[in-house]
């Protein structure tokens, strides 16, 4: 069987002309469906240019290799096309957006990508019933979406605003980029069992971390550590606890 | 009349030699047309070397005269208004050229101590109040082109209340210009007694003309007046507007402009604080594009302890645009506990658009808080990306943006909800037109 997600000999770098800095230098990576992939490293080594290349996030030039996505170049595909064929990036640092709503953004979204997928769009009813089934599970106050995107929100709020929106819009992808990152144990904990409710044979999910600790929370079948912009050692879960204890130092000068 | 005549005058005054004068003009009007004329004569077209007008390209003004319309012939037919009235308003006064039409205004039932009606109409029956309304310092103001409008004005609309009187329904003025290439000059004016109150909303549209407006509001002590103003006229038009408030005791003026019409325009809003603890918010839009120039110029003077003042203007500008915001907040010795805060914020949506903003605060008072900010940008590219990347398309997501900029501005100020409405209604509009979004 074909890899939802196939990349091959990754290259991409960040800036232009003589800024231009060479970031990831050959990623080869296969996530089948239903997988949860985690990916480590050290800081600078990849991490969060692999998940905004993934996601087409502006800035990044691919030099080389290809991303397929269900068979398909990911790569020819605009931010907003990937997120209506089915990617989510959960981002380490959610963007507040004065002026506009939480709930009509969320709407937007999720009938841009309903109306992609070819079903029916919600009208405000039927939103606000499906907010509500959601929500229960992740801890957030209905008052928390009336507010405008993000503004306001603590950083608890922010990252698990995050996993609600990917509750909400139910992708086969889900790119989580450092979500652990500035959480305290109980907020990871909301975060990491709201991630697990979604996980689905039919999804798979890539999840970037620095540290082991989401890990405990959320299992992943396959571990890759990167370094210098490439992936040096693949593994079952077991490669995250052997980290832990050796740290990402004896990879060597790679890293 | 002045021996100093600027050539630009010359056609203007000739117009005003061949005129037809009405011989029922009470004297005092034909003596300020008189003084207002011979002002405008001897100031002519400001120029850029004037700082007020420093970043206004008066070139398609100067290129041709533009004599003043004549009356509009009466006719039935109906004009496209549906698109600029107001839901809620209950008193509809519908002008043609600067000219009040009966026949297509609709005033409703007014309270006791409430006058409302044309400029023209107050002439034969209340003069005092037509009186009262013509300010009778444009003879002697800096302003040339109000001073053109004194000489010049044949109608406007007048909304006077007594002491106390409160009229709870919205007042609308839809301004429809109908003929190209000519000057209108209407004069119109607010006066509200102690205590009263009032929502006002006028709407500028129509063809390519030059406008030439002037408006004079006189607020009493405890006086309230909610004010919108929507210039929305053909984007070959010349739009000038002064609108000049004196703020009594404790009086409230609240008003929002939005400009998106006018190939050329600009608005002077004059507010004086005259009395003790008045307050004024005054705020608006300007959303550009193409090659329209636009210029806000606004002077607050707070000659008076207590005083209040909110501004805040928002401007989107697309294309080769050009914005102009002259802010200015003047607090006079002894004016104390002043509290004035000015923000000008734009969004440039094109490379070659442009603004030029320019916050002035003058303060000769001790113990005043006074503030002001200035920011010209454009879209947040981080905010761009995350709503893109929710599977919302750019071209929508743009929208979203610059939508969210400018309603800030509506939401934070206008309380009128019909009338919040009825703006993020002219926003929409304005929007799906949009080139960039």
């Amino acid at each position: 069987m074909t890899a939802l997600l196939d990349i091959k000999d990754l290259h991409a770098r960040v800036g232009e002309g003589a800024e231009a800095k060479e970031i990831l230098r050959g990623i080869d990576l296969a996530v089948g469906a239903g997988e949860v992939h985690a990916i480590m490293g050290p800081n600078g080594s990849g991490k969060s240019t692999l998940a905004g290349v993934l996601a087409g996030r502006p800035g990044y030039t691919v030099t080389e290799g290809q991303v397929l996505y269900e068979g398909r170049d990911l790569l020819a595909l605009a931010a907003d096309e990937r997120a209506r064929q089915g990617i989510f990036l959960a981002f380490q640092y959610p963007v507040e957006i004065p002026g506009v709503n939480n709930m009509y953004f969320l709407r937007a979204a999720l009938n841009a990508v309903r109306k992609s997928r070819g079903e029916s769009e919600l009208d405000a009813g039927q939103f606000l019933k499906a907010v509500r089934a959601k929500l229960k599970h992740l801890d957030i106050g209905e008052d928390l979406l009336q507010r405008a995107v993000n503004v306001g929100f603590s950083g608890g709020e922010k990252k698990r605003n995050e996993i609600f929106q990917m509750a909400m819009l139910e992708p086969k992808l889900a790119i989580l980029d450092e979500t652990d990152s500035g959480l305290d144990i109980d907020a990871l904990r909301v975060v990491a069992t709201g991630v697990n409710r979604l996980r689905d044979p039919k999804r798979s999910i890539v999840l970037i971390t620095h540290y082991q600790r989401l890990l405990e929370y959320i299992e992943p079948d396959r571990v890759h550590v990167l370094g210098g912009g490439k992936i040096l050692q693949s593994g079952d879960k077991t490669l995250a606890l052997e980290l832990e204890k050796r740290g990402y130092a004896h990879l060597g000068s790679a890293a | 009349m002045s021996t100093i005549i600027k050539q630009e005058a010359a056609p203007y005054l000739e117009a005003f030699q061949s005129r037809e004068s009405d011989a029922a003009e009470p004297d005092w009007l034909r003596d300020r047309r008189a003084a207002a004329l011979e002002r405008f004569a001897s100031l002519g077209f400001p120029t850029r070397r004037e700082e007020p007008w420093r970043f206004t390209n008066l070139a398609p003004l100067a290129r041709e005269a533009y004599p003043p319309a004549p009356p509009p012939k009466p006719s039935k037919s109906r004009l496209p208004l549906e698109p600029y009235l107001v839901a809620g308003a209950a008193h509809r006064i519908v002008m043609i050229d600067g000219y009040v039409v009966p026949e297509l205004s609709a005033i409703g039932r007014l309270p006791k101590g409430a006058w409302l009606g044309s400029t023209a109409r107050a002439l034969a029956e209340r003069p005092d109040l037509a009186e009262a309304g013509y300010d009778e310092r444009d003879a002697t103001s800096a302003q040339p082109f109000a001073a053109l409008n004194g000489a010049f004005f044949g109608d406007g609309f007048v909304l006077a209340l007594a002491a106390g009187a409160v009229l709870e329904e919205l007042v609308e003025v839809i301004h429809v210009a109908s003929t190209v290439g000519r000057s209108l000059h209407p004069r119109s004016a607010v006066i509200a007694g102690a205590g009263s109150r009032a929502t006002l909303v006028e709407t500028f549209c129509g063809a390519g003309a030059w406008t030439n407006g002037v408006l004079r509001i006189e607020l009493g002590a405890d006086a309230s007046l909610d004010h919108v103003r929507i210039q929305d006229e053909a984007l070959d038009a010349i739009h000038f507007g002064v609108t000049r408030a004196r703020l009594g005791r404790g009086a409230r003026y609240e008003s929002f402009t939005l400009t998106t019409g006018a190939r050329l325009s600009r608005q002077d809003v004059q507010v004086v604080i005259e009395g003790e603890g008045a307050r004024c918010g005054v705020n608006g839009a300007y959303l550009l594009r193409g090659q329209q120039e636009a210029t806000t110029a606004t002077v607050i003077d707070h000659a008076a302890p207590g005083g209040t003042t909110r501004e805040v203007f928002k401007g989107v500008l697309e294309d080769r645009a050009h914005g102009v915001f002259l802010g200015r907040i003047a607090v006079r010795p002894g004016a104390d506990k002043t509290d004035a805060h000015q923000l000008n914020r734009n969004l440039l949506l094109s490379p070659r658009a442009a603004v030029d903003t320019k916050p002035e605060l003058e303060i000769f008072a001790d113990d005043v808080k006074c503030s002001h900010g200035a920011t010209v940008g454009d879209l947040d590219e981080a905010a761009l990306f995350y709503l893109c990347s929710r599977g919302i398309d750019e071209t929508a997501a743009r929208r979203l943006l610059i939508e969210a900029f400018a309603t800030d501005a509506i939401e934070a100020t206008v309380s009128v909800g019909d009338l919040a409405a009825h703006l993020r209604r002219c926003l929409g509009v304005w929007l799906e037109q949009s080139g960039s979004a």
